[in-house]
């Protein structure tokens, strides 16, 4: 056995320039952010919870698969029509497949490995706090967006499909067709990433991912009768305004109010950002005591 | 923090009044910890330098804790803690010197032995090349090439202890805090792994190791430190707390078929200070004065009566003793 160690090696940065903006090392920032989604993102693709991510996304895709292949009368109206049935049912979709993926996925990104005593790996490479929770934020949130990006995508596609191939080609990309899901698409993966921060941060304050899933369910419910100010701390709202088909909404549409669409992409960033940097410095006070809690 | 650290405070029983740079030294500056109203370990003050240090106590003395704070696994109740003149709030700077072997047998799910010191080498920030070279060369100094592409959850015992000492020695770090590094070890490799910690000591380099075997770490530790109920009951060079101990009777309790003879038997021997029966009649506590001696008894005894041995443990027992003679003699000046 070799008994030789290389101080350097341990002291020294591994390449790159030692500082940058703001005296932070962005590019060891990157590498380790790097590292951490190699390390994560699978785990988030393959397992229990990812099974689980499978069902409720792709449930849905199955049951409108089935709507497509039984010989029933769709009506006449064609893709367009087809369209606007996904356009009314993909609200509960983000309400339920998105959002209950993301109070699993991204709850247990902390709680599922105290629960497994493997958190001290990471807390004890030379991390910063702030960066781990990033990276683990960006791995789940990969991993999410790539599963729901394919079922809204497949959703709206099998929507406008019981017309034939040659309606369905003409709508996608000869009419409006592909706007509209890739719009969907986008509004999909907004959702992912405002829930996900929401569901970091909770993760880091409750052990029962129950409470607050259902305390965030009935405030995002009630959110069209709240004062402008406190509809902003909120996901939904953000999202509402994007659709590009409109919803038939009930009666309260009047006092939905929704922010205009330009305003809401950043809006939710903003929001996903003010929430991901509270889950960031929350994390600095992480400890590790496993068996005692 | 001043450049010259002082050892320690007035209040310790033994002290090492060495005054060493802070920026070589890991310094506990009345550290205290509680898990809300438990106390893990108080009013700590201690200057480690380098070399094999061992940090000895029976169960639950905190051996653990002080090792979790030093490593910012734990965030201290009261107090400061510097790692060669870095705070464990700071981990970009921390753990680039301090590699930490944690007592939990728990792994990532799924990994097997190389991806787990590749992948945490890279989330380090080491390139792959160099990841790879670090992790295969951690590897082959614990001997596990050959069961690096299996998976964690198939080792043995010792494999896994092997693995986390090779992924808390990955990056080359200056000071090695080990909790329990010897446990299900066999004793080749455990001569092995002594073997390359005393070469790293002679380097300079720190290495901490938590034992509740005293006579484990007795052997190959310069600095012995002592915890007893969340407290430093003695701290200093392992040859004064040495001699206390071989003139104190350790204790072996044994449990067997034909407990009374053997009691019987073992009380003719003059290095056999008190042996105690159990209630059940089917245990022993023995408390000799030489352990060699005692074994040799013992064995005889065995083979010329026919008994029966279930077990026999000692380990802990001789902690214990050592314990109630520090504790109970010099100890409550400690407090
Ligand atoms: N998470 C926790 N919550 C509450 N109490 C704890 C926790 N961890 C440790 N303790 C308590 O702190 C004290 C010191 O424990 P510690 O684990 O540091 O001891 P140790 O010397 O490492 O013991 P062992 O030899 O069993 O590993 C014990 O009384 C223990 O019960
Ligand atoms: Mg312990």
């Amino acid at each position: 056995m070799s008994t030789t160690i290389d101080p350097v090696a341990g002291a020294a940065r591994a390449g790159g320039d030692p500082t940058g903006a703001f005296g932070i090392d962005w590019a060891l920032i990157r590498r380790q952010i790097g590292g951490i989604l190699r390390l994560e993102i699978s785990k988030n693709l393959i397992g229990g919870r990812a099974l689980i991510l499978y069902v409720l996304a792709f449930a849905p895709v199955l049951l409108v698969s089935l709507w497509v292949v039984v010989p029933i009368d769709k009506g006449l109206g064609g893709p367009a029509s087809g369209a606007a049935i996904f356009a009314n049912i993909f609200p509960f979709y983000v309400r339920v497949s998105v959002y209950l993926s993301a109070l699993l996925l991204f709850m247990s990104l902390y709680r599922a490995e105290i629960l497994e005593r493997s958190l001290h790996y990471y807390l004890l490479t030379p991390i910063r706090r702030e960066v781990l929770t990033a990276g683990k934020y960006l791995s789940a949130l990969i991993a999410m967006s790539l599963t729901f990006a394919l079922s809204t995508a497949l959703l709206f596609v099998l929507f406008c499909a019981p017309w034939g191939v040659g309606e369905l080609m003409g709508y996608l990309f000869r009419g409006p067709g592909m706007g509209n899901l890739l719009a969907y698409v986008g509004i999909v993966i907004l959702g992912c990433a405002g829930y996900g921060a929401v569901f970091l941060l909770a993760g880091q304050f409750f052990r029962n991912p129950l409470v607050p899933g259902l305390v965030l369910w009935v405030w995002e419910l009630i959110n069209f009768l709240l004062p402008p100010l406190l509809k902003k701390i909120s996901v939904v709202h953000y999202l509402r305004s994007l659709y590009p088909i409109p919803v038939v909404e009930g009666p309260f549409a009047i006092i939905a109010d929704p922010t205009p669409a330009w305003l809401s992409i950043p809006g939710l960033l903003v929001f996903t950002s003010l929430v991901l940097i509270a889950a960031g410095w929350r994390a600095r006070r992480i400890e590790i005591t496993y068996g005692g809690e | 923090m001043n450049e010259h650290a002082i050892a320690t405070r007035p209040g310790v029983a033994a002290t090492t009044q060495q005054i060493a740079r802070a920026d070589e030294t890991v310094v506990f500056d009345n550290v205290s910890k509680f898990y809300g109203e438990v106390l893990g370990v108080n009013r700590i003050n201690l200057t480690l330098t380098s070399g094999i240090i061992g940090l000895v106590g029976p169960n639950g003395s905190g051996k653990t804790t002080l090792m979790n704070l030093m490593t910012g696994l734990l965030r201290p109740t009261e107090g400061t803690i510097r790692v060669l003149g870095i705070g464990t709030d700071e981990p970009t700077r921390l753990f680039r010197l301090i590699g930490y072997c944690t007592q939990w047998d728990s792994f990532p799910r799924g990994v097997t032995g190389y991806e787990l010191i590749y992948g945490l080498l890279r989330v380090h920030g080491y390139p792959h090349a160099r990841s790879d070279e670090l992790a295969w060369e951690a590897l082959e100094r614990v001997k596990l090439v050959d069961a690096a592409h299996r998976k964690v959850a198939g080792y043995s015992k010792g494999m896994r202890q092997r693995v986390r000492l090779a992924q808390a020695l990955a990056h080359k770090p200056r000071v090695l805090v080990l909790d329990e590094p010897l446990n299900g070890l066999d004793p080749m490799a455990r001569a092995e792994i002594i073997g390359v910690f005393q070469g790293w000591a002679a380097e300079g380099y720190h290495v901490i190791i938590s034992s509740h075997i005293l006579h484990e770490v007795d052997m190959i530790a310069d600095q012995v430190i002592l915890l007893s109920g969340g407290y430093v009951v003695a701290e200093g060079e392992i040859g004064g707390v040495r001699t206390d101990i071989e003139e104190h009777p350790i204790q072996v309790l044994i449990r067997c078929d034909k407990a009374p003879i053997l009691a019987s038997k073992l009380f003719e021997h003059d290095h056999v200070v008190e042996v105690t029966m159990h209630d059940d009649r089917d245990g022993l506590l023995v408390r000799t004065k030489d352990a060699n001696r005692f074994y040799l008894a013992l064995n005889e005894l065995v083979l010329a009566h026919d008994i029966e041995m279930e077990t026999i443990t000692v380990a802990d027992a001789d902690v214990r003793a050592v314990y109630q003679y520090l504790i109970g003699t010099e100890g409550e000046a400690t407090r």
